[in-house]
């Protein structure tokens, strides 16, 4: 082994990775896409604010009228007496509202049920929509609650409803109580497995591209007639494990700054307000129906509030750890794939012809993304345990179950097996690599890597 | 000496047999030419003094000792296949591939330059390879194979895709070389290139070598030994082919005396061309 040879390999791979247009453009477009995702939301809360619609209203059934109150987004201007519902109807146009609002009252059913339509120029958001159901539902409530005619009964209402918030917190080792927010675990969660799973398939994709790419431009027999194929294979990956690592820690760096700079000017806590609210637009969108629960959407800022798990389960992460383990389940994960994808496009001529000889890896790639993305609703279970276990699925699993905490001898456990398959993975590759880079014209299968594994 | 000595070379890929006990010794300071059909081993053997392919038995022997990946550093081998990286600057490339031949950056960047002017292409130092027509790159190849004075330099049809002018050019290079010492293995399918620049060559076929020698050794050995005389008497010009037993001198004087003028005299030796059928064919 020549280590001044390999370092020429390194650079080499490194440099002409580091230069190019592409990755200057992912490196710091992804940091300020992320920043904004965190900060869209809180801008969203500032810049709505004032933005006032107004949104006339015809109340036939009684039960409504007078009592529907002006809220931050929306005035509300009562025709009720003066204009017949089918009356605003017609004169929608002529009368500048953003939205007309029609209550009727329901011929059958219960008592003093009203029908609800609403008319309007542009379809209304899901907010307005749901502000109005909720004053209309009051002021039905409140009328039926008058009908019983007992004094006070309102009051009694008022008194008798529950509003309870679970605090949670875990118990380290040390038996030191933390709050936690499991919302928070289960976005980080998710991230890191998608992240790392993005990282190790691009990076081990980018090895075998590479490697087909001097397979196919022909310079590989010049390379290999001055340097061993283990020595080129392995200044390969090592070089394109160093530009993976590159872009991470400068994400990390440009995210924090941005993120940094950001909340300086909009303040911490509107950021924090915005994201939560991030969060719960996942949720909503069927991350978890249990999780939809309504009493999550409307915010308050108590001390024991969403707002305060959220900044406390922020502050309690054990950064240090989740970002060593990263790190070190990425490159074993990523050393393992990418150097079977390299034995990979070492056997074929082109591109194409990988589909088949790809599949074997892809599939394990992603049922460890797919274990991983779902973990958080039972990061303890056996197949997820198992899975963070095994070496083709470990480095994703392992990490979405890391926010969740997992013992150390689990993580040394795993991060041993991940690196002795490794060894195994990197021999059995470069021995197909060594043979398969000078085979051209046959369409390789996975008899032929057999036969070239066991060839001398 | 034998810069180069293969001894009983074996190389089997599966099944199939490319090489059976090949014994190849290759002079220092001389070109040899590696003759033979497609497929009859040639690559492979060249891939195994490179140390790109390992043996299945036999053993090579550098300079009289057996070959290690060190010495490889003193090879410079231009593949029949050969390309180069599109995406790279063909400063950059070259660079990168003097430095994968143990040369430090420094004396890389000296010896690429001096080539760059000798060549007249200083300017495509900063221009990417995918814009060079496949003259130009074989051109930054073949400077590539011999920036690092590589003691042997193996040429795998070193012609192919260049214009008659630049041919030349690659061919005084080579001679050259051979003049500064350095030991050439050529591998062609260009007999006359053979019979103008080899000194020695192994014929190729069937993973044998079916014959190998001084190139004028075995043209004359092939040959039935004649010579061919133009002369112009009152008649005109005639051609006429003798057998050279007597010796060219003797030969001469007869033909002088007779009062004609000689145009030309040779001996007349086969070419390169009909052994190399009349071997691969005839087995």
């Amino acid at each position: 082994m020549n280590f001044r040879i390999i370092r020429v390999i390194i650079g080499r791979e490194y440099m002409t990775r580091v230069k190019k247009k592409s990755f200057l453009v992912t490196t710091f477009v992804v940091p300020v896409l992320f920043a904004l995702l965190c900060s869209i939301p809180a801008l969203i809360l500032t810049l709505s604010k004032g933005k006032d619609k107004t949104i006339a209203y015809v109340d036939e059934s009684g039960y409504v009228s007078g009592k529907l109150e002006d809220t931050k987004q929306v005035a509300f201007e009562d025709f009720t007496g003066h204009l017949s519902a089918e009356e605003l109807k017609a004169q929608m146009d002529n009368l500048d509202f953003d939205g007309i609002l029609l209550i009727t009252p329901k011929a059958e059913g219960k008592e003093a049920d009203v029908n609800v339509t609403t008319y309007s120029t542009k379809p209304v958001s899901v907010e307005i929509k749901e502000m109005l159901t909720q004053q209309i539902e009051e002021a039905v409530e409140d009328y039926r609650l008058q009908q019983y005619e007992i004094d006070g009964l309102k009051e009694i209402m008022q008194d008798v409803k529950a509003d309870v918030q679970i605090v949670t917190y875990t118990i380290d080792e040390d038996g030191e109580e933390k709050e936690t927010s499991s919302e928070v675990f289960m976005i980080i969660s998710m991230l890191l497995s998608m992240i790392i799973y993005m990282f190790v398939s691009m990076f081990a994709g980018t090895v075998m591209q590479s490697v087909i790419e001097e397979k196919s431009s022909r310079i590989v027999e010049v390379l290999v007639s001055s340097v061993k194929a283990i020595e080129l294979m392995i200044g390969k990956i090592v070089g394109v494990a160093l530009v993976a690592l590159t872009q991470f820690f400068l994400w990390i760096v440009l995210t924090v700054v941005l993120v940094g700079a950001f909340s300086s000017i909009v303040g911490f806590d509107k950021l924090v307000e915005g994201s939560s609210s991030t969060t719960q637009m996942m949720e909503m969108a069927g991350m978890d129906s249990s999780m939809m629960d309504p009493s999550t959407m409307t915010m308050t800022m108590d001390e024991h509030s969403e707002l305060g798990a959220v900044l406390e389960t922020l502050q309690n992460i054990n950064y240090v750890q989740l970002i060593v383990a990263f790190v070190l389940f990425f490159v074993l994960g990523y050393l393992l794939y990418a150097s079977l994808f390299a034995a990979v496009g070492s056997a074929v001529d082109n591109e194409a012809d990988t589909n088949q000889l790809v599949l074997p890896l892809t599939i394990p790639l992603m049922i460890g993304f797919f274990v991983g993305l779902y973990a958080f609703n039972s990061p303890d279970s056996q197949l997820v345990w198992w899975c963070s276990m095994i070496p083709f699925t470990s480095p994703i699993v392992m990490l979405s179950r890391i926010p969740f905490g997992v013992a150390t001898w689990e993580l040394i456990l795993s991060l041993g097996l991940l690196f002795l398959t490794f060894l195994g993975g990197a021999w059995v590759s470069a021995k197909i690599y060594k043979v398969g880079i000078l085979m051209y014209g046959k369409k390789s299968s996975f008899k032929d890597l057999w036969k070239w594994i066991r060839m001398k | 000496m034998n810069i180069i000595e293969c001894r009983n070379i074996c190389k089997n890929f599966g099944e199939k047999v490319a090489l059976d006990h090949v014994s190849v010794e290759i002079p220092e300071g001389q070109i040899f030419g590696l003759l033979g059909p497609n497929g009859a081993g040639k690559t492979t053997l060249i891939r195994i003094i490179n140390r790109i392919t390992i043996p299945s038995d036999g053993e090579v022997f550098f300079n009289g000792r057996p070959i290690t990946q060190r010495d490889v550093e003193k090879i410079g081998y231009l593949p029949e296949e050969r390309g180069l990286y599109r995406k790279m600057k063909v400063g950059d490339q070259a660079m990168y591939l003097a430095q994968l031949k143990g040369m430090s950056a420094k004396d890389a960047s000296n010896e690429l330059k001096k080539w760059f002017v000798k060549f007249g292409i200083e300017s495509w130092w900063n221009k990417k390879v995918e814009e060079l027509s496949k003259g130009m790159a074989q051109k930054i190849q073949f400077i590539t194979t011999v920036v690092h004075k590589p003691k042997l330099l193996i040429l795998d049809e070193p012609f192919s895709g260049f214009d008659p002018v630049n041919a030349q050019l690659i061919r005084e290079e080579i001679l050259r070389l051979k003049d500064e010492g350095s030991t050439i293995i050529l591998s062609t399918h260009n007999m006359e290139s053979v019979e103008e620049l080899c000194d020695n060559i192994a014929l190729f076929n069937k993973s044998h070598v079916v014959l190998s020698g001084n190139v004028d050794d075995i043209r004359r050995e092939y040959g039935n030994n004649n010579v061919e005389i133009e002369y112009t008497d009152a008649d005109g010009r005639h051609v006429e082919v003798v057998e050279a037993g007597e010796g060219a001198n003797a030969i001469l004087r007869q033909y002088i005396e007779k009062g004609v003028t000689i145009n030309s005299f040779k001996e007349l030796m086969p070419r390169m061309n009909d052994i190399f059928i009349k071997l691969v064919k005839g087995e």
